[in-house]
């Protein structure tokens, strides 16, 4: 008998070409082979959110809350444009709604880099931003984050076919007993199983184990990126501020003057201006600083997949250790001899030996299990190599958009700056032409 | 009548003063005058003369009557008229440079050499060449004081400046100060009366200042600095509405001043405070840039970027630190010397007018007005035509100064922009390059 082994996860897939499947936790739909991108739900339908709205209401413990709720509106695409548009659908979702759909998307696709959403309470503020969830600054840029989340599970090929992700855009009620009713919360793993399985795997694909750290130090990175911005951005907020002040005392002070009067006043004026200009240039650069936040909340989805493939590579690895030790019982069974240690063995020794025909009934059962377990793990090895297959095609799919976007959202800084740049130099000709009038 | 024939007295010019061209050289006559500083001032002299001098008359030898505010006032634009041609018919250039620093056993000090070249015929020499330390300038300042109270003396750079705090040996102070020590040196060549003060001309000239220091009154005129204001005693009723405008100006303008002082102080820190923030922020993208293979040139390149950006606003800083704040607290000096010379005449007034009541309660019957009180109104009325004329000169040349200080601010600050611009321009093609491969 052969030692039972976890394959090496690390084995080209090249037999399945099939579609990924979710074999392993088998989804409520029939399962399809990925949208194109042209399939996608996203091109087949306009999604936004548009509104956001205070709402109080009760909450589980019938106490009085406030929330938000945002509007949610879709349309048809009309492929055969006419101008004539199709009728908008409404519904109206809260924060938690959307937190219980992405958790339902994660249990369920734990192969997929699930979109992040935006964040839940305002971090890395600087002085100006409010840490208020209810400030109307940070509801419309969780507008805009919802928004953004939505286009990316409908623009994702897998994900945009889920039908509870279709109906949390389309059905208004019912739609959490319908989640609810997936069960997908006890598919969900436990946190601590999961964190003994990190510690605990020896042999877990290497890509996997590079992905993690790759998504710790992003993590670190961009907190750290998100951290300083928001320092200098209060920094450069009270560089432009104080210059105020000079609007003000140029305006007393030309009031004195007889032919510099003119000229300090005006110049005065454009101080003003320049210290107003800092607001807009700021809150623009709010959105960059949101486009780095979702890459760095990408990065928890990122390590949630490869703690998934940890999860099942220690499965697979514990099941195959089972098995082994299983087929060794086995045979030390059927051939008398103890070769490791074992309770059996040591009472056998001090009890007496087991009858011919308990030694049999215990080899079948044995002989069952092996059989049971060989079964188990071929298919817990084909999940394996599935899910590794499946969730790096979309890891690789991830890495093309990260870049992508992130490279979209620097050269978007760098124009803020240009901006920025050319803003002040108009300001300060304009004042400059007016002191040469003094 | 031009220049005149070698051998007698050097003719001074009487419509003004004469271009370089015009000018006899120096040692072109022999006239006894050579010898040193003139003791009188020649009855040809232009130029009103110091309050000390009783003799006031214009270019064409016509005593000037001075009861009559009327002569005043005719002196008034008579030297308005000079100050015009000054620009093209100087002919006194002084500069201070190349600072050395001086080791002794008592102490360490620093040194500036004073170029003089000159025309006039109060100098031996065309070109002089000293060298003076802050002592010998401040000197000078106070003998100017002394023997000019009428006048409106130039500010010095502050004399003392707390240890510890400030290097008084570094290069960025010592240069501000040669910049201030350059400045004062120039007013007062600039003006009319001040410059032809004998003081100035031992310091502009003289090999060993020290000695004639010490030889305290000896060489000088027997109408110096004998005149002395009898303070105390004698309070003015009201100060003409003329000069209490001037007072009033002053307040309001240092106090202006100051303010204007602060919010560029506040400024530069805020400005240090926004370059620390950029220092930590710019190596993060360095350090997000070795996480990453194709983001890996565009993050850098937005370091490098800001990096440049970083040395941009530190030139700012120091440029506003080293070239602005000075000139700024140069003319809060200026007013607060310029306010002591208006009570200084306020006293003169009184003494007059105290002089003048008690003349009248004696109630004699119409004798002419005794010498001394008429020596007081000569005082008084002369005191004014110099500061009023003073005033003029130091409101044109005050124009011209802020005129060009704050034309510099905003010149920095443009450059500082232009600089950023650069930067940011220059990346956008390196992030918006697509890699060749894939």
């Amino acid at each position: 008998m052969e030692n039972a082994e976890a394959e090496p996860s690390d084995s080209r897939p090249e037999e399945d070409d099939a579609a990924p499947r979710s074999g392993f936790s088998p989804p409520e739909q029939p399962v399809a082979a990925a949208a194109t991108m042209e399939d996608c739900l996203a091109k087949k339908m306009e999604i936004t959110v548009s509104e956001a709205e205070k709402r109080t209401g009760r909450n589980a413990m019938n106490m009085q809350e406030t929330y938000t709720a945002y509007l949610i509106e879709t349309r048809a695409v009309e492929s055969q444009g006419e101008g004539q548009c199709a009728p908008v659908d409404s519904l109206w979702r809260r924060y938690s709604e959307f937190e219980l759909l992405r958790n339902y998307l994660s249990v369920t696709y734990p192969h997929i880099v699930v979109p992040p959403l935006p964040e839940k309470r305002a971090d890395f503020v600087w002085h100006k931003l409010s840490a208020d969830n209810m400030d109307p600054d940070f509801v419309e840029r969780r507008r805009i984050g919802l928004e953004n989340f939505l286009l990316r599970v409908a623009s994702h090929p897998v994900l945009c076919q889920d039908k509870i992700f279709y109906s949390f855009l389309t059905q208004e009620g019912g739609w959490k007993e319908m989640v609810n009713e997936t069960g997908f919360q006890l598919k969900a793993d436990s946190r601590l199983k999961a964190l003994n399985a990190t510690f605990r795997v020896k042999n877990p694909d290497k890509r996997f184990t590079e992905l993690k750290h790759y998504s710790d130090e992003l993590q670190s990175v961009i907190s750290h990126l998100l951290r300083v911005r928001a320092r200098v951005a209060d920094r450069l907020y009270g560089v432009y501020k104080v210059h105020g002040n000079y609007g003000r005392v140029f305006s007393e002070w030309s009031a004195i003057e007889k032919e510099m009067g003119d000229g300090l006043q005006s110049a005065g004026h454009h101080m003003d201006v320049y210290a107003a200009s800092i607001d807009d240039i700021l809150e623009e650069e709010e959105h960059y600083a949101d486009q780095l936040k979702e890459y760095l909340f990408y990065a928890e989805a990122l390590r949630a997949v490869c703690r998934k493939h940890e999860l099942m590579q220690y499965d697979l690895e514990m099941a195959a250790q089972d098995l082994t030790s299983k087929k060794q019982q086995c045979e030390e069974l059927a051939t008398g001899t103890v070769r490791t240690f074992s309770l059996k063995g040591m009472t056998s020794k001090l009890f007496g030996q087991e009858t011919p025909e308990q030694r049999e009934a215990k080899i079948k059962v044995l002989e069952e299990q092996i059989q049971e377990g060989e079964e188990q793990l071929k298919s817990k090895n084909l999940e394996g190599r599935d899910f590794v297959k499946s969730a790096w095609a979309d890891i690789e799919r991830f890495k093309e958009q990260k870049n992508h976007d992130l490279k979209e959202a620097l050269i978007s800084y760098a124009v803020m700056q240009i901006s920025m740049c050319k803003k002040g130099i108009q300001v300060w000709t304009n004042a400059k032409e007016c002191f040469s009038k003094m | 009548m031009s220049g005149g024939a070698a051998g007698a007295p050097k003719p001074l010019p009487s419509s003004g003063p004469k271009s370089l061209r015009e000018m006899p050289h120096p040692l072109a006559t022999s006239s006894s005058e050579e010898m040193g500083p003139a003791l009188t001032p020649s009855p040809d002299l232009l130029l009103p003369r110091s309050i000390a001098d009783k003799d006031l008359s214009l270019p064409n030898g016509t005593p000037v009557d001075t009861s009559s505010p009327a002569s005043s006032s005719s002196l008034l634009n008579r030297l308005q008229l000079d100050d015009d041609l000054d620009g093209e018919t100087r002919d006194l250039f002084v500069t201070v440079d190349d600072p050395k620093k001086h080791v002794c056993t008592m102490e360490t000090y620093i040194t500036y050499r004073v170029t003089t070249k000159t025309t006039r015929a109060e100098f031996d020499l065309p070109e002089y060449s000293v060298r003076r330390r802050y002592q010998d300038f401040d000197w000078l300042r106070n003998k100017l004081e002394e023997s000019q109270p009428t006048h409106l003396i130039p500010p010095l750079p502050e004399k003392f400046v707390v240890k510890g705090v400030v290097d008084r040996f570094s290069e960025e102070f010592v240069e501000t100060r040669r910049k201030a020590l350059d400045k004062f040196l120039k007013r007062i060549t600039d003006h009319p009366v001040l410059s032809f003060n004998e003081h100035f001309n031992v310091f502009l000239t003289a090999k060993d200042l020290n000695a004639y220091k010490k030889q305290g009154m000896a060489l000088l005129s027997k109408m110096g600095e004998s005149v002395k204001y009898v303070t105390g005693g004698y309070k003015l009723r009201s100060r003409p509405l003329e000069f209490a405008a001037i007072g009033e100006y002053l307040d309001t303008f240092s106090l202006k001043l100051g303010t204007i002082d602060r919010i560029a102080q506040r400024i530069i820190k805020e400005q240090l405070e926004y370059l620390v923030e950029l220092r930590e922020y710019g190596p993060v993208y360095s350090t997000w840039g070795g996480l990453e293979v194709e983001l890996s040139e565009p993050l850098e390149g937005v370091s490098a970027c800001i990096g440049n950006c970083c040395t941009a606003l530190e030139e700012l800083s120091e440029d506003m630190t080293e070239d602005f704040l000075p000139v700024l607290r140069e003319y809060i000096l200026y007013s607060e010397s310029m306010k002591n010379v208006l009570k200084k005449r306020d006293q003169v007034q009184a003494e007059y007018e105290a002089k003048l009541e008690a003349v009248a309660l004696k109630k004699e019957d119409r004798p002419k007005v005794p010498t001394d009180v008429e020596k007081c109104q000569d005082r008084v009325e002369c005191f004014n035509a110099d500061l009023k004329a003073d005033m003029e000169r130091w409101q044109n040349n005050k124009r011209q100064d802020f005129r060009q200080l704050l034309m510099g601010m905003a010149d920095k600050n443009i450059q500082y922009y232009e600089k950023c611009l650069t930067a940011w321009e220059s990346i956008i093609p390196l992030l918006q390059d697509k890699p060749e491969t894939k």
